[in-house]
């Protein structure tokens, strides 16, 4: 009977949600061997330039070159991106270690990226008009 | 309580905080001032301090889940794939239009702080205030700044963008949803972008182009620009 049991397990065909996951695991495995060729890179370079976004980048060439996102890249990376939010809460909580900062400069901050992002949007719109001018 | 229990409660926590908060956000419009980012982090301040947990324990915690956002960001290569291939024609002004963005966006407020409030650590880690969060702290830490920081500062610039950048866009008479989308993207990275999104999906394309541009340009330019010498420069003054 346990040997009944145990071919079934095995039988890939008696299994199809398992060789899924598979394919996810290798999504997953991708993700992360671009992060570590990226940060390699930049180590080895010594530049002043995040690993990730390396990794991000060469990716992004691979894709490319492939002319397509595989399904089974496409979906772990899905679920990444749909809590991305979600993962930065850990570092957000790091606000609490500039508590006294945010007291005496919190105002300040909040209206010098107020001053910034209307400052930004203008030359935005400015270099979009004089694009669309000499053209 | 043992460690595991800890690390367990920890996690679980924040989960459990975020995904009630996202219920929050769904029952009161999506409005941005309530994201639940923002309401988990505030909220979460406030249990941590409830309970008298020190930061750098809750920090080793939830490591597994900060450890996700390396994958994440490797992964927002696909969005930028998928949006590069439909503006293909526009990829060099838009590219112009991204760099230029990002540079004002990032020195305004890093130059303006390093004037106003004489605080290096903050004017620093408002040099990627524009940029996604999970790019935004590698930056920052490369640059000198506070990677916790930065996470607050880019969720509020999110949120601010998404209030004040519609109003410049109806003030300067922006009619066009793909610009509208850019410069909102540009800006307010993932709030902006799902704001945009609200309004037209060209818009909500543009604006994700627009995040994805900024990061990854950022991230190669603003770690070699002399911008973090210059806030030194003008504090030490």
């Amino acid at each position: 009977m346990l040997t009944n049991i145990l071919g079934k397990v095995l039988d890939p065909s008696y299994a199809p949600f398992l060789t899924g996951r598979q394919t996810h695991v290798l999504g997953i495995f991708v993700l992360l061997l671009f992060w570590l060729l990226g940060s390699a890179l930049v180590a080895v370079l010594a530049w002043p330039i995040p690993g990730s976004v390396v990794g991000l980048l060469g990716l992004w060439l691979a894709l490319v070159v492939n002319g397509g996102v595989p399904d089974w890249l496409k979906k772990p990376s899905s679920l990444l991106i749909r809590y991305l939010t979600l993962l930065f809460v850990p570092a957000g909580v790091g606000l609490i270690d500039h508590w006294d900062r945010l007291m005496s400069h919190g105002i300040a901050m909040l209206v010098i990226i107020a001053i910034s992002s209307v400052l930004t949007a203008v030359v935005m719109v400015l270099i979009f008009r004089a694009g669309r001018a000499s053209s | 309580m043992t460690d595991a229990i800890r690390m367990l409660l920890a996690l679980v926590g924040t989960i459990g905080f975020y995904l009630l908060a996202e219920q929050l956000y769904i029952r009161l419009h999506r409005s941005p001032l309530v994201h639940p980012v923002l309401v988990s982090i505030f909220g979460l301040i406030g249990v941590l301090t409830w309970l008298d947990w020190d930061y750098a324990t809750y920090q080793q915690d939830t490591f597994f889940i900060h450890f996700l956002l390396g994958p994440a960001t490797v992964a927002l290569a696909i969005p930028l794939y998928e949006q590069m291939a439909l503006v293909r024609k526009m990829a060099v002004p838009l590219l112009i239009a991204a760099l230029v963005g990002a540079l004002v966006a990032g020195a305004s407020a890093a130059l303006l702080s390093a004037l106003w409030t004489g605080d290096t650590l903050l004017s620093l880690s408002l040099i990627a205030k524009s940029v996604t969060t999970p790019i935004a702290m590698d930056i920052s830490a490369v640059s000198g700044g506070s990677p916790s920081l930065t996470a607050g500062i880019v969720l509020f610039t999110g949120a601010i963008g998404c209030l004040l950048i519609p109003l410049v866009l109806r003030l300067m008479r922006v009619h066009d949803d793909a610009i509208h989308g850019f410069v909102l993207g540009l800006t307010a990275h993932g709030f902006g972008t799902a704001q945009a999104f609200d309004r037209s999906v060209t818009c909500g394309a543009f604006a994700g182009l627009a995040m994805s541009l900024t990061g990854v340009i950022s991230a190669f330019v603003i770690p070699v620009t002399p911008l973090a010498d210059w806030v030194r420069v003008i504090i030490g003054l």
